[in-house]
């Protein structure tokens, strides 16, 4: 069995992938089984194998894209060796769809977020995902604070929290293509209000 | 019926029967899932954005307005069918160009409530647009953790964390208000309020 198992965790996360790519280029609705099958080369007898239903695919895929972007983002604890401030001015730019990989990862968010409200059983992977990004925030706060870079009252939590609501609510603009907020006017907003929150020049937090 | 079940498993026959109307019927007027959904949602808004109007103008002075503002979309407005909104618009144009108008709509009646503060002194000097669009996007941002169930951000947390922002941008304390002015409709007097 050990032979066999990650071939099939190969498989099953390749067909993931390639569910992944069509939510993000056609939206969740328009997805279909045979698709998914092509674009991953596999048949959609083999895709069933794997996936009872087109629910529990989309489910699992969606799942699959947040548990990875979790760990490849918020695994590793902030690196902090150069400023707190430079590795904010950082975070706020990898939270951002800019464009190419971060737009078709926000893309993905938003289906989660949607899917989430419709299906309270997708409410802890979303949970857990802002969860990792909270504590990612509030040490990259804590750490500039106790460096004395930051103000020395501040609440990471809380910063943390309307941090992830400026990224989050801004980003959602930048991705409607809302004429007054594109990605760069978004990243100018988030770290100016930042920056007044946390007593730091809007211009170090800019980037 | 969309907010209930999500667009996608919305039957256009589902809602004709619940509208007492054939599915030929609905589609004569709506066209598409899309613009039903659309249509659906601007009514919802009007609806509220109309009540809001007048609940504003009950209140005489800007600092309880913008408190009133953030305290009825942390604890009153359905969040859901405006996120059903943000999926659409990502792919309809239709869906698009409404959410374009009601959040343009929704931020000019903030910078309107800003625009008045500063008038009347009680707010500090700054871009109303920009202070509405910042006001705005935490709103949103942590509207969609509140929607989805996060323990860590209740209606309370969105609603004092969204106070306190605004606070430090309008250098104003932005004070609770009673419950009926929170409750007060279009027929309340004015009343003078303690600061």
């Amino acid at each position: 069995m050990a032979a066999v198992a990650p071939a099939a965790e190969i498989t099953r996360a390749r067909i993931l992938e390639a569910a992944c790519d069509l939510i993000a280029a056609d939206g969740i609705d328009e997805v279909r089984i045979a698709r998914v099958a092509t674009r991953a080369g596999a048949s959609t007898a083999l895709v069933h194998h794997y996936f009872s239903t087109r629910e529990e695919l989309l489910e699992q895929a969606l799942i699959h894209s947040f548990e990875r972007a979790g760990e490849d983002r918020f695994g590793e604890p902030p690196d902090v060796e150069q400023s707190a401030t430079s590795g904010l001015s950082q975070a706020i730019a990898d939270c951002l769809p800019l464009a190419g990989p971060q737009e078709r990862e926000w893309v993905l968010w938003v289906e989660l977020w949607l899917r989430a409200v419709r299906d309270p059983g997708l409410r802890p992977v979303a949970a857990r995902l802002y969860e990792r990004y909270r504590k990612w925030i509030a040490a990259l706060i804590r750490a500039g604070a106790e460096a004395g870079e930051f103000r020395s009252d501040v609440d990471p939590e809380a910063i943390a929290d309307l941090a992830m609501a400026l990224l989050d609510g801004t980003g959602i603009r930048a991705m409607l293509e809302d004429p007054a907020m594109d990605v760069q006017v978004a990243r100018a907003l988030v770290a100016e209000r930042l920056a007044v929150e946390l007593g730091v020049d809007a211009a170090a937090l800019r980037g | 019926m969309i907010a209930e079940r999500g667009l996608a498993s919305t039957r256009i026959a589902d809602v004709a029967e619940r509208a007492g109307t054939s599915p030929p019927a609905v589609l004569y007027w709506f066209g598409s899932k899309d613009d039903l959904l659309t249509d659906a949602l601007t009514v919802d808004e009007d609806r509220f954005y109309g009540a809001m109007t007048e609940r504003l103008a009950a209140l005489e002075r800007p600092r309880h307005r913008l408190r009133l503002l953030i305290e009825a979309c942390a604890a009153e407005y359905d969040w859901a069918l405006w996120m059903e909104l943000w999926g659409r618009a990502l792919r309809d144009r239709g869906a698009a160009a409404a959410r374009q108008r009601l959040d343009d709509r929704w931020r000019e009646q903030i910078a309107e409530v800003i625009r008045d503060g500063q008038q009347a002194g009680e707010f500090a000097a700054g871009d109303p647009d920009d202070a509405a669009a910042i006001i705005a996007a935490v709103l949103d941002g942590l509207a969609v953790q509140v929607t989805l169930g996060d323990r860590a951000i209740p209606a309370d947390r969105m609603r004092d964390l969204t106070v306190r922002s605004a606070e430090l941008l309008v250098g104003c304390e932005l004070a609770p208000l009673d419950e009926r002015a929170l409750a007060a409709g279009p027929s309340e007097e004015p009343r003078p309020w303690a600061s």
